[in-house]
């Protein structure tokens, strides 16, 4: 293949995006959100108390009884998640109606109901209060209006989202649009072994959000972990190949270089399963939302679904980012990367090597973050300048400031 | 003689017992430790060892693993664990990399 047409082919350097949504503009964009305070509680108010929020998969609520907490200090709350008897999922503020005391202290398991330590109220899966000690003390005590407070809760995908908004404006389904209706069908279900990590890093949640929303960092700040999977020498600088905007959430379809040259050790793993620089090439039928483009040059999809949470889908294993806010300068980063489950010990060495992998260009990602934002600090400079292979980032900025009305108020 | 054997084809590998570790924290921390010259050795001893030692482990399920190969299955995961020092970085660590102590596995 010549150089030239391997450039049409792959798509990476022929086309604008942002001429595709000229309502974004090209110019520099304010610094000011991620570091402004008052910035940061509009975000909280505006944005986390009134939309769906990814807060784990239904994997973690198997059985009925299964119960998980999620702590959410961002909207100002602890959640407990609960399988119902009847199957149904519930949440609920993890609040005692009696004094207020937190009623569920682990992290997960499983029970027939939660008992809060403080006087021994019960309350049953679905929330409801059951049991009252003393009860004959109390004054015209209404126990059918005195269960938790209920939380919105829906599944897509077998991803488990809330609403603190008890009267949301949208519905998950609207929320998730197209882009989530494209990836319907995807064997999430089927990548059930899950690895994790997390890190609270000092820095602003759109900054680290920002760092995995372009592919432009890529031969730089992975030049040495990933020196020619996601760059060529047609494709120096990581030009995505398409884009795609939607009312809030967005893609990014990533190249992957047919002509990566793997490591001894990659090459090993490469035998037995698929990982982030490899398809697999056994998921024949991958939905229309996935490699939208049919490419031949597709590594992944960098999914963003509005406001915190990324789908990274490849051809046989996915990764989720959560970006939770904590404070202007703080944020807690959860990672998880999927495999289906090792058939033999072979398999799970080839998953090591994978998940070692991600690790090592994580460890890249995350290691300017809180350097960027102790500089965005200073207020030096006022805006940062974006390009066209930016265009995630831009409109990841737009979809927020649209919500919070931040500048929209002082104009 | 080390306590813990390994299957017999594979006894040359022994004197590397020190990575059969279990959890992706401890093969991290003993990569974090070790001498660039160590992991080295280690890399190379493996890798020579592999195109048998794989074939060898996908016979098991990873929940009927026998003792010795389980330590051997150790090995191989240790040997994804240090290929990145050896293949990308030249030292035991990620070069300029964020502090891997605040990255904390969840996962074994």
């Amino acid at each position: 293949m010549t150089t030239q047409a391997h450039n049409r082919d792959s798509g990476t350097n022929s086309t604008v995006w942002h001429e595709a949504y000229p309502e974004l503009g090209t110019g520099p964009i304010p610094i000011e959100p991620c570091i402004s305070a008052e910035y940061f509680e509009l975000e909280r108010e505006r944005i986390y108390k009134q939309t769906w929020l990814n807060v784990g998969r239904i994997e973690q609520l198997y059985r009925p009884g299964d119960y998980f907490v999620k702590d959410l200090p961002v909207c100002d709350t602890s959640v407990i998640l609960t399988r119902g008897r009847d199957g149904a999922l519930h949440a609920f503020h993890n609040m005692c109606s009696h004094r207020g005391n937190k009623v569920v202290w682990d992290q997960k398991g499983s029970c027939q109901h939660f008992t809060c330590k403080f006087h021994g109220w019960s309350y049953g899966l679905n929330g409801g209060l059951r049991f009252v000690p003393d009860e004959e003390r109390f004054c015209d005590l209404k126990k059918d209006r005195l269960g938790l407070t209920p939380i919105r809760v829906d599944a897509w995908e077998g991803f488990i989202f809330i609403n603190l908004n008890p009267t949301p404006t949208e519905t998950l389904t609207e929320h998730l649009g197209e882009l989530g209706a494209g990836l319907e069908g995807y064997p999430f279900a089927q990548l059930k072994t899950c690895y994790a990590w997390h890190t609270e890093l000092k820095a602003n949640w759109k900054v680290l959000k920002d760092a995995f929303h372009e592919a432009y960092h890529v031969p730089f700040l992975h030049k040495r972990s990933l020196p020619d999977s996601f760059t060529s020498p047609d494709n120096p600088y990581a030009h995505a190949f398409a884009f795609k905007l939607y009312a809030r959430n967005h893609r990014m379809s990533v190249f992957g270089n047919p002509g990566h040259q793997p490591s001894p050790v990659e090459l090993l793993a490469h035998r037995f399963g698929a990982s982030i620089v490899r398809r697999d090439w056994e998921m024949a039928d991958l939905p229309p939302g996935v490699n939208p483009t049919r490419s031949p040059f597709w590594a992944f999809d960098a999914n963003m679904i509005f406001p915190n949470f990324d789908v990274f889908v490849f051809d046989g294993t996915y990764l989720t980012h959560h970006f939770w806010p904590l404070a202007p300068d703080r944020t807690l980063w959860e990672v998880k990367t999927y495999f289906p489950d090792a058939r033999n010990a072979a398999q799970r060495f080839s998953q090591e090597y994978s998940k070692v992998l991600l690790r090592e260009a994580l460890l890249e990602d995350a290691s300017t973050l809180e350097a960027t934002q102790s500089m965005l600090a200073s207020g030096a400079k006022k805006e940062f300048v974006l390009q066209d292979q930016e265009l995630l980032v831009r409109h990841g900025h737009r979809v927020i400031e649209d919500m919070v009305g931040f500048y929209r108020a002082k104009a | 003689m080390p306590e813990t054997r390994l299957p017999e084809q594979f006894r040359d590998l022994e004197q590397w017992m020190a990575w059969s570790l279990e959890t992706e924290g401890e093969r991290s921390d003993h990569r974090q430790a070790s001498a660039m010259e160590d992991i080295t050795a280690f890399y190379e001893a493996m890798l020579a060892r592999m195109d048998e030692v794989l074939p060898y482990l996908e016979q098991f399920n990873l929940e009927e693993l026998p003792d010795d190969a389980r330590h051997l299955f150790y090995l191989t995961l240790s040997l994804a664990e240090v290929a990145p020092a050896v293949e990308q970085f030249g030292q035991p660590s990620v070069v300029d990399g964020y502090d891997i102590k605040r990255f904390v596995a969840t996962h074994r």
